[in-house]
């Protein structure tokens, strides 16, 4: 008998049990469209995560005080003020340092901002134009504090979105002042909007020249020139490495450490913090993948066990076919079709429901939905090997019944 | 000429079935049961043959070793001078294919297909790929039993002796060497097994082979030879007086 007509024979049987065959479908249906939906959801927030951190700056490197690999002696991350305004610009020259492009000290701390009667806090961010650059942001409105402004210690602000909303409602910041712990600024620019992202909120932000909140952070001492983070940009993603090992061997000797793991600064490269949120996003989709997985697994197993119900029933039929000449592959061969059928049915039944879903869910739960496209073959391929390999023992326990069982039972 | 060794070419005189001290035995749990003994028996091309005993004779058992759905457990089946009692299930699938017509007591129909898709099923085994030379064929076997108009409709839609005679044209349409039919009247008003009865005499009158397995005397005794079972022996094997 050939594939043609043991094809046919298969899909008359499903038809004429067509209730059953499409319940069982359903089961394969429902794990299919599962795992697409929720392979779609992870690589549509893996997508928005890494889209929210590249936009804090491409090729970005943040120097931070302290180190985590002497933690015991030192404190911990960030909590001593190591890095200074000399080491910034030491970093900034392109004699030093040829692969990194620009260079922000950055020293911040929390303020009172007050406009007329209203008032907010927010992080006061004392910095140099190169900031813009270093971070990927624009000023959408007005200037943005020069060089000149850094030199003098110009009593200038850029403000974030959310820190002129709050102050200013829907009227433009920019011209007015403001007071930043009781010292007027007048406003020059207004920042573009960049929203949150895992670590903070980048609307929420006050800009200064760094040498205006030096004086102002009223820092004396051997802290007089610290800076709370120092960030880099590397001239492209390709001399990350190199900007990256420029800035250790700079700074150990700037610092005359001779042992790099007793150095008293950290270098985090922005890529890292990309790759630790890719790789929470990740595990969680491969979470749920793995339970949609299940889903498919029990729908398999409904394959199987209708299947066994369907030799039962037809053990008749199956003896008679036996004795009017039929081999025992021929019988394996059509039960595997019949489970294949119900597979590959399901399978991509489950492919229509998963991108319908893909395409509606995000209008619903305001959550990126991807169709990714190897997981609709992929699911289609696992869906007919489900049915396949489910279908192998109900059909080889077809193949081995005796014609005179068969045709005896009633 | 040389005519020594195998293999074995049949001659006229060779039977078409031949079993050699066939036995068969059965193991119920520890219990070993013997549902045919040292049976030897010759039927010739063109014999019309009715074996009778009561249940338990083994008269079942000796059908379904003539019709290859089982092996004996020792002895020799030859049928057509090959010997079969040694085959594989897809060996004996092909001989049951090629040489063996089967008519059931409970027909054996598959109710969702026409009778002629009913009666084409042994020639899909066979491999014949050409679906319109499978009707043909089909047609021409259902014909041959006056069901001509019957073709396309199911066996629900048939009547008894209706749906055994599909299933005669069933046994037919491959041209088997021996036409094996068990109980074939058992399911049959009296009208209807009669009509049955005829078919199967003109059968052998056109030459055919013909084995009858009943425990019935009135259809026995419409063949011309009868074998009589009794405990997994062979008792009496006597041919009719010509009529």
């Amino acid at each position: 008998m050939n594939w043609t007509e043991t094809a046919r024979s298969a899909l008359d049987s499903l038809i004429e049990r067509r209730t059953r065959s499409a319940l069982t479908m359903l089961g394969i249906l429902i794990g299919i469209a599962a795992v697409i939906l929720t392979v779609g959801l992870g690589e549509g927030a893996q997508s928005r995560v890494s889209s929210a951190i590249s936009a804090l700056g491409t090729n970005m490197l943040i120097v931070t005080p302290g180190s985590v690999t002497t933690g015991a002696v030192r404190g911990g991350l960030g909590s001593s003020s190591t890095l200074t305004l000399a080491d910034a610009q030491a970093l900034g020259s392109k004699l030093n340092c040829p692969d990194i492009a620009e260079v922000a000290p950055v020293t911040q701390k929390s303020l009172v901002l007050t406009a007329g009667s209203a008032n907010w806090t927010a992080p006061v961010a004392g910095t140099t134009p190169s900031y813009l650059a270093v971070r990927n942001r624009q000023v959408v409105a007005g200037q943005p504090f020069t060089q000149a402004d850094v030199t003098t210690q110009a009593h200038t602000a850029i403000v974030g979105s959310e820190v002129a909303q709050n102050l200013f409602g829907s009227a433009s910041p920019v011209g007015r002042t403001i007071d930043v712990s009781g010292v007027p600024f007048s406003i020059a620019g207004e920042l573009n909007t960049a929203g949150s992202s895992a670590s903070a909120n980048q609307d929420n932000i006050v800009l200064i020249p760094i040498t205006t909140a030096e004086d102002m952070f009223g820092q004396t001492g051997p802290y007089a020139q610290s800076v709370s983070t120092i960030l880099l940009s590397a001239s492209s993603p390709a001399t990350m490495g190199a900007a990256y090992d420029e800035a250790q061997d700079l700074l150990l000797q700037l610092h005359q450490i001779r042992n790099p793991l007793q150095a008293d600064f950290t270098i985090t490269p922005q890529t890292s913090l990309l790759a630790t949120a890719s790789s929470i996003t990740k595990t969680l989709t491969v979470l749920l993948a793995g339970i949609a997985a299940i889903a498919l697994l029990v729908g398999g197993i409904g394959v199987m066990n209708i299947m066994l119900v369907s030799v039962t029933e037809r053990v008749r039929e199956i003896g008679l076919r036996k004795a009017l000449g039929a081999t025992p592959g021929v019988i394996l061969r059509q039960f595997l079709i019949e489970a294949t059928i119900l597979g590959v049915a399901g399978g991509i039944l489950g492919v229509g429901v998963g991108v319908l879903g893909a395409l509606v869910l995000p209008h619903l739960v305001s959550q990126p939905i991807s169709i990714s496209v190897p997981a609709i073959v992929g699911s289609v391929l696992v869906a007919a090997i489900i049915g396949l390999a489910f279908g192998v023992y109900p059909a080889s326990r077809a193949a081995r019944l005796s014609p005179i069982d068969a045709l005896r039972s009633e | 000429m040389i005519t020594t060794g195998p293999p074995r070419v049949q001659g006229p005189a060779d039977p078409l079935i031949e079993l050699i001290d066939v036995s068969k035995t059965y193991k119920m749990g520890t219990m070993e049961v013997h549902a045919l003994s040292d049976v030897d028996l010759a039927i010739h091309d063109g014999e019309y043959v009715a074996i009778v005993g009561q249940s338990g004779s083994g008269k079942s058992t000796l059908m379904h070793i003539l019709g290859c759905l089982d092996v004996p457990t020792t002895g020799t089946y030859r049928l057509g001078g090959t010997d079969v009692s040694r085959m594989g299930e897809a060996e004996l699938a092909e001989v049951r294919n090629r040489r063996i017509g089967f008519v059931f007591q409970q027909f054996h129909l598959l109710p969702r297909l026409s009778a002629w898709r009913n009666v084409e099923l042994p020639l899909l085994y066979a491999g014949m790929r050409n679906r319109a030379e499978r009707k043909k064929r089909a047609d021409e076997a259902l014909e041959a039993v006056g069901l001509a108009n019957r073709t396309a409709h199911r066996p629900t839609e048939l009547s008894g002796g209706q749906q055994q005679r599909v299933a005669i044209a069933r046994a037919l349409v491959t041209d088997p060497a021996i036409v094996l039919a068990d109980e074939p009247t058992g399911n049959l008003a009296s009208d209807q097994a009669d009509e049955i009865m005829t078919i199967f005499e003109s059968l052998h009158t056109q030459g055919r082979t013909v084995v009858i397995i009943t425990h019935e005397p009135d259809i026995a005794r419409r063949a011309r030879r009868l074998i009589r079972l009794l405990d997994g022996r062979i008792v009496a094997s006597e041919m009719a007086p010509v009529q």
